[in-house]
């Protein structure tokens, strides 16, 4: 415990830049967080459509794609792709990746991890929505049908409106479970927090007193609860606001992991 | 396809003790998240507003941090403090006390679900409160928190291997897969037996919550 509160070891944290040097690494990792969030909602989405279309010969590859990713590690995916992806693939990832991007995510590496990340979230994204859709009365599909909507336009004015607003609980989870997911990339050597932090604390102090490893690690989990705590005050916001323009409570539909935390929420 | 087969025949044995590390994994990893759940989820709703605080402040933090955090700050944080923990307690304390804090969410909207009604109702009905708690309260919460619990434990299967794959020495099934994969270069086949023993226990995981599932359902 004296270890703990030594405020030696704290202050170790704030001299030169070893903290700056951990945010830097911080952001690595919400960058990796918006590329695979982006990429997961969109192939979610398409996934979930596969999933429930009318035709078998897409529905069943596309239920068996999901089931597949949903129930692997998603660490297990990562090392895989990091073994397994093709050289040319990571050479072509290198070739598109725009100049802005930081130094981190050049290199060819990275594409396994973002791969990876896309892959797990957007199967589960594709279960939330598949649910938020069927959640709904058939009614309101026979409904557009009757009126004269073909599939498409039934889906985009009537369905998808609707079904989607039900899963921003259940999504807003899946993407802080992502978010928490991207230190997983540090197991195939991609610079951020997690390897800043050891890189940081492997240096000592002058005259042999080891860094403060605890300190570190304690400061890395810190800065993921706070962005993982706005992130869900926002999607409470989002819901109060929708509840008051619309005047009814969202029905919620729950995703995978966690679901539970959504479902909580709710009492 | 012959390629295939032939690793699995050749390692066997090691396929076979990862995968039973990454049950045994789980399974400690399981009692330690449902009794600590537990424990959390009743401070959560107890009447003493310094003790749902306590419990609130346990599940904001270990909800959010992410798991490989905890094992690092378990695992070299502690031990560079002078309180060194082996791999296994490291491990499977930290899978423990991370999925805790989603069985105290679970269990604290299972109770809410059953309603404040039915324990006055059981009251005033001159049950004691044990009765009450045991006869009327768990029974009709256990349905409502079957399903979710199920969930954790198909998450938590998945999560073990984040143990197994960061710094401890826990030769779990990924590991063994990794482990195989370096010497043998063959590394679609050793992952494809890893995945095949992932997708065994993930999938007859959701198999049995699914009939426990319907056998609670309340029939109409």
């Amino acid at each position: 415990m004296g270890y703990l509160i030594d405020p030696a070891n704290w202050e170790w944290l704030v001299t030169g830049n070893n903290l700056r040097f951990l945010v830097d690494g911080f952001l690595v990792n919400v960058e990796i967080a918006l590329i695979a969030i982006v990429l997961s909602l969109i192939l979610g989405l398409l996934l979930a459509l596969a999933r429930i279309s009318k035709s078998a010969l897409l529905r069943a590859p596309a239920g068996a794609w999901i089931d597949v990713w949903r129930n692997l590690p998603l660490i297990f995916v990562i090392l895989y792709l990091s073994l397994g992806l093709p050289a040319p693939w990571k050479d072509a990832y290198e070739g598109i990746v725009p100049g802005f991007f930081p130094e981190a995510l050049q290199s060819g590496r990275v594409l396994a991890g973002i791969l990876g990340l896309t892959l797990y979230n957007s199967a589960v994204i594709a279960e939330i929505m598949r649910a938020g859709i069927q959640s709904l009365e058939r009614g309101q599909g026979e409904a557009a049908a009757s009126l004269g909507l073909p599939y498409w336009k039934s889906m985009r004015l009537v369905i998808l409106p609707q079904g989607l607003r039900r899963m921003v609980p259940a999504t807003v989870s899946q993407l802080i479970t992502l978010n928490k997911d991207t230190t997983l990339v540090s197991i195939i050597a991609i610079q951020e927090v997690m390897r800043h932090g050891r890189i940081v604390s492997s240096f000592g102090f002058f005259g042999g007193a080891q860094a403060p490893v605890l300190q570190v690690f304690l400061t890395i989990g810190a800065m993921f609860v706070i962005v993982n705590l706005l992130l869900s005050r926002l999607s409470r916001r989002l819901e109060v606001r929708e509840r008051k323009r619309t005047g009814v409570a969202v029905e919620r539909v729950t995703g995978l992991e966690d679901q539970v935390a959504a479902a909580a929420d709710v009492t | 396809m012959s390629a295939l087969l032939d690793v699995l025949r050749r390692h066997f044995p090691e396929f076979l003790s990862g995968f039973f590390v990454t049950f045994r994994v789980v399974a400690i990893s399981l009692a330690i998240a449902i009794s600590v759940g537990t424990l959390v989820g009743a401070l959560r709703v107890a009447p003493l507003r310094a003790l749902r605080w306590i419990g609130t402040t346990y599940v904001e933090a270990f909800r959010n941090v992410p798991l490989l955090v905890l094992i690092f700050i378990s695992f070299l944080g502690l031990r560079r403090a002078g309180v060194g923990i082996g791999p296994w307690v490291a491990g499977t304390a930290s899978l423990g006390l991370y999925t805790a804090a989603y069985v105290a969410e679970a269990i604290r909207s299972g109770v809410f679900a059953v309603g404040k009604g039915q324990i006055d109702a059981s009251l005033s009905l001159g049950l004691t409160y044990r009765r009450t708690m045991t006869k009327i309260i768990l029974p009709q919460a256990a349905r409502t928190v079957i399903p979710p619990l199920g969930n954790l434990l198909i998450a938590m299967i998945k999560n073990s291997a984040i143990i197994g794959a960061s710094i401890l020495a826990l030769p779990d099934l990924l590991k063994q897969a990794r482990i195989l994969q370096a010497r043998t270069f063959q590394t679609n086949e050793t992952f494809f037996w890893a995945a095949a023993g992932y997708l065994v226990l993930t999938l007859s995981a959701t198999f049995v919550v699914r009939r426990l599932e319907r056998r609670l359902a309340i029939r109409r």
